[in-house]
């Protein structure tokens, strides 16, 4: 009898715990950013959004994105297959690279490209020589979202390709089917939630790097600018309204993110199960 | 119902020589040499790590030989891939895509076609639909494969495999998924269905029985070199040495010495003629094969453990001071001995065989 009282009460405690916490640290600021955009009205809201430098940051960040993921992507799969198929020597050596950027600050990723093409850089001298702008300029913000983005479509792949057998590829190969029909047609449909599921988060980094991308960007207003780091400026200008407003942006797209990402484990989950 | 026949005229005879293969350093296939013939059903029996799946996925083309060649129709075809090879492959596990329905798996060998040669979508259905029925899979084309049992997978695979009009057929144990009472339907299917399109098609399995069953001739297989290859009655009766009797059938096996012409056990001297042979032997034979001899005759003594009902007679299981393994004698039901009593076991058929290794009594 006691027992189950205090296994009920543990229950109520961790439930609240959890709960408090959750409130706390998650959906208090997300209502935080909500309440300071549309603090002086939805006009003001609207106008923030509208204004040529935030419009300029959000193309930027949309164009970063649309060439880090396809890149990435292609990446993912190439490794993951090349994993997931074949022994070859320094296999585990590139497992272990392909997790770098998550155990890498952010900072130190970014720094990385600037010690490379930056004006005192390896590289520094000769892209100059040859007007080329990496540093400072949009290049570098590319290559360094591609750097901290590159493990997500891989990571979520590579599992998943280790865990089908060969059969599957073997017959197609068997039935004539060439290597590219055989990827299109039996490879990619097997693996397309675990891969959609990657290309998710993988866009959501890419939208949303800060560090990586603030060391390599310089900050440029309406040339260089992310919407991360058009946030950071308007905060520190006092602009809260306009700040927020961006960041209502950001936070829409983490819960656009959460709801698809929850769609896919679903949909993933009933097909896992179904399959085999 | 009529069945055609797209693959007459193409049905080939297969040749090995001096097959060998390695992975790493263990040696799967040593100097295979195998023929079969023309519509032949072939099975390779061994039991696990023997090679015979490596030998069928090195016939298929999905793996290669380091020495040897592969001859279909006395063409060399050691370099060509599975692709090239025209052979229909039923995978152990059936291997069928998931996210396509029966039909479409059945297709796909179809729709992959270079466009030149690919016939229209129509046809594609029409012929899917054909090999379905062949099959008696007919109603179920527009199911998903995790819809269907093991035995109806397995034949979606089969139907898939022969969309592509192979011109060999290799199956990697059809049945080794299947539970007991599928595995003898499918076995029968299986039978009759080779019988009815007279494509050369070989097996593997680890199971005698289905070997024996089904093959017209068995491939006893063991550490990646062939044992013996013959029909079942000849490696069943015939077997030439104590593995493979052993392998194929339920199998007795006592060690004895062979001397003046007689086995002897145990300083009794059996009534067996060991004529070529001289030395420590091992007489071998099958639980049917011998029956309960009266006091005096000459026979291995033992004392009874177990009486069981079997298949209309009874099992008797007996044991030997000395010896691993209790003897097995099946006899017809009457007066038997009870556990607990002496017996004088006297082989009827039996085969001598000379000991070769201490890693062959073990095995």
């Amino acid at each position: 009898m006691l027992a189950l009282r205090t296994s009920r009460l543990n229950r109520g405690l961790l439930l609240a715990v959890a709960l408090g916490f959750l409130a706390l640290f998650l959906v208090a600021p997300l209502a935080a950013v909500f309440a300071e955009a549309l603090a002086k009205g939805l006009g003001a809201y609207a106008a923030a959004l509208v204004e040529p430098d935030a419009l300029a940051a959000i193309r930027l960040t949309l164009l970063v994105a649309a060439i880090s993921v396809p890149l990435n992507v292609a990446f993912g799969l190439a490794a993951s297959w090349a994993i997931a198929k074949f022994e070859f020597p320094g296999k585990s050596a590139l497992i272990t690279l392909i997790d770098l950027p998550f155990s890498v600050s952010p900072v130190v990723s970014g720094l990385i490209y600037v010690l490379l093409f930056g004006a005192q850089g390896w590289f520094g001298p000769w892209l100059t020589a040859h007007d080329v702008e990496i540093v400072f300029a949009v290049p570098g913000i590319v290559l360094a979202t591609i750097f901290i983005t590159f493990p997500f479509v891989a990571r979520e792949l590579i599992p998943l390709m280790v865990e089908q057998a060969r059969d599957d590829e073997e017959a197609a190969l068997s039935l004539g089917a060439t290597g590219w029909q055989t990827f299109r047609r039996v490879t990619l449909p097997n693996i397309r939630w675990g891969l959609l599921y990657g290309v998710l988060l993988c866009n959501a980094r890419a939208m949303g790097e800060f560090g990586a991308v603030s060391v390599v960007s310089g900050h440029i207003r309406g040339k260089t600018n992310t919407m991360p780091l058009h946030v950071e400026i308007l905060y520190n200008e006092y602009n809260f309204v306009a700040a927020f407003a961006v960041a209502s942006l950001l936070a829409l797209l983490a819960l656009v993110t959460l709801t698809l990402k929850s769609l896919l484990e679903w949909r993933y989950g009933v097909h896992g199960k179904a399959g085999s | 119902m009529a069945v055609r026949r797209p693959w007459k005229g193409r049905i080939v005879s297969i040749k090995l020589t001096t097959i060998s293969k390695r992975f790493g350093g263990f040696a799967a296939l040593r100097d295979i040499d195998l023929r079969a013939h023309t519509g032949e059903f072939l099975a390779l029996l061994g039991p696990s790590g023997s090679g015979k799946t490596t030998l069928l996925r090195i016939i298929a083309g999905l793996e290669f030989p380091d020495r040897g060649s592969v001859h279909f129709n006395g063409e060399d075809i050691t370099q060509l891939n599975v692709a090239e090879r025209r052979i229909g492959f039923v995978f152990q596990h059936y291997a069928l895509f998931k996210h396509m329905t029966v039909a479409e798996n059945v297709g796909f060998g179809l729709s992959v076609r270079p466009r030149r040669e690919r016939p229209p979508r129509r046809a594609i259905r029409e012929r899917a639909q054909e090999l379905l029925d062949l099959v008696q899979l007919g109603d179920l084309g527009g199911r998903l494969p995790a819809q269907l049992s093991g035995g109806q997978r397995q034949r979606v695979a089969l139907a898939r495999a022969l969309a592509v009009d192979p011109r060999l057929l290799l199956l990697d144990e059809p049945f080794g998924a299947l539970d007991a009472k599928v595995r003898k339907e499918l076995r029968h299917w299986l039978r009759s269905f080779h019988d009815r399109v007279g494509l050369t098609s070989i097996f593997v399995t680890h199971d005698q029985e289905e070997a024996l069953e089904v093959a017209d001739r068995v491939v006893v297989m063991r550490d990646g070199a062939i044992e013996q290859i013959g029909t079942p009655t000849e490696i069943y009766d015939h077997a030439v040495n104590a593995f493979v009797f052993d392998f194929v059938g339920e199998a007795n096996r006592v060690p004895v010495v062979a001397a003046d012409g007689h086995a002897i056990f145990r300083g009794r001297v059996l009534d067996i003629a060991a004529e070529a042979l001289r030395g420590s032997a091992e007489l071998c034979f099958r639980p049917h094969d011998a029956r309960l001899g009266a006091a005096g005759d000459a026979g291995i003594p033992a004392t009874v453990t177990t009486v069981r009902p079997r298949e209309g007679r009874l099992r008797i299981e007996a044991e030997i001071g000395g010896l691993p393994d209790p003897l097995a004698v099946d006899v017809p039901r009457g007066a038997i001995p009870g556990p607990g009593q002496a017996i004088t076991i006297v082989p009827t058929r039996f085969r001598l065989f000379p000991t070769s290794s201490a890693a062959e009594q073990a095995a």
